[in-house]
């Protein structure tokens, strides 16, 4: 889980608020759309690249991450990724029952976005819109990385 | 190092920035054990600034990757400002964290590295100075309880103020420029 590989510093861009301030002690209102993503292998690139880190292929080892206490993002659909702090009455950043019932889905958050250290960190207020899992890439991938399901369940 | 650089160019942050603003990040006062068996409070005995990670030493998920980079990362700033910082943890499982068993399994990270443990209530009330939600999720037959918990590192003062929260999917470069921003 510690090696990390080139794909990384490429990704960090995304979620650098970049052009803001440092960091930005009042809150402002934000609706976003996008997926909620397992931030560990989207920055790691440790299970491949962007795009295989995201939808129904990358959906089981998502749930695997936030159940291990990597917390939850939300990648817009600009390819800004939204460090998340809490959704709705769920204070867990990671693993709590919202984050692993949001896994992968296609969400519209309403919340208050806050810029520190040139992230971006977001606290979903409400979740306007759940349209489940819609990036079925796991058709065309397969699930990733595979040994994410027992062997005796693939 | 074009990596820092790129980050390092973002940010222009004052010396001194404050926590206050982002929800979740207060912290606050607390009295535990550490793995000698002294009490500890918040504040650095030494005075140094602190990383501080709630997590368990035999936690397979994300502490086998936070705890060895917070070790990493303690080493690299000191080498990039000459400042020493402290790596600190407060365990989410004090039944098997024990003050015996939390010195060996974590100054084999780093020499400074500090355990934290104490009764449920002297825990609760640093869980709840930092919003850290643990939940119990099964027994592993090999490894005992398996716990999800916060992983954000919080960036104390030597007297045990935050400055700030660190993403643990950050690299150590990453880290580091965002610790150099408070202290040196």
């Amino acid at each position: 889980m510690r090696k990390r590989n080139a794909i990384a510093g490429l990704l960090v861009p995304a979620l650098m608020a970049l052009g803001s301030p440092a960091f930005a002690n009042e809150g402002e209102r934000v609706q976003v759309t996008g997926e909620i993503m397992d931030t560990w292998c989207y920055f790691s690139g440790v299970m491949g690249g962007p795009d295989a880190v995201v939808g129904s292929a990358h959906h089981t080892c998502a749930l695997w991450c936030s159940a291990g206490g990597i917390p939850v993002g939300l990648l817009a659909e600009d390819g800004t990724v939204y460090m998340i702090l809490k959704i709705e009455e769920d204070d867990a950043s990671a693993g709590g029952d919202t984050q692993l019932t949001l896994a992968s889905h296609e969400v519209t958050a309403d919340g208050m976005l806050y810029q520190r250290d040139g992230l971006n960190y977001l606290v979903v207020e409400e979740v306007v819109s759940d349209l489940d899992i819609t990036n079925l890439n796991a058709e065309d991938l397969g699930t990733i990385p595979p040994f994410a399901i027992p062997k005796g369940e693939r | 190092m074009r990596q820092l650089g790129l980050i390092l160019g973002l940010m222009a942050a004052p010396a001194l920035a404050t926590a206050q603003g982002l929800p979740g990040l207060v912290g606050g006062d607390y009295t535990l054990t550490n793995h000698n068996g002294e009490a500890h409070t918040q504040a650095d005995p030494d005075g140094k600034p602190q990383l501080l990670f709630f997590g368990y030493a035999n936690c397979l998920q994300i502490c086998s990757s936070v705890l060895p980079q917070m070790a990493d990362v303690a080493d690299d700033v000191a080498a990039l400002t000459g400042q020493d910082i402290r790596p600190v943890m407060i365990t989410v499982d004090p039944q098997i964290d024990t003050v015996e068993t939390l010195g060996p399994a974590l100054t084999a990270y780093h020499d400074d590295f500090i355990g934290l443990t104490g009764t449920d209530a002297e825990l609760q009330v640093a869980y709840d100075a930092f919003s850290v939600e643990k939940e119990f999720l099964f027994e592993d037959p090999e490894y005992g309880p398996v716990y999800a918990h916060g992983s954000f590192i919080y960036l104390l003062d030597g007297q045990g103020k935050t400055l700030t929260l660190i993403p643990p999917v950050l690299s150590d470069e990453e880290i580091v420029a965002i610790i150099s921003n408070y202290i040196g």
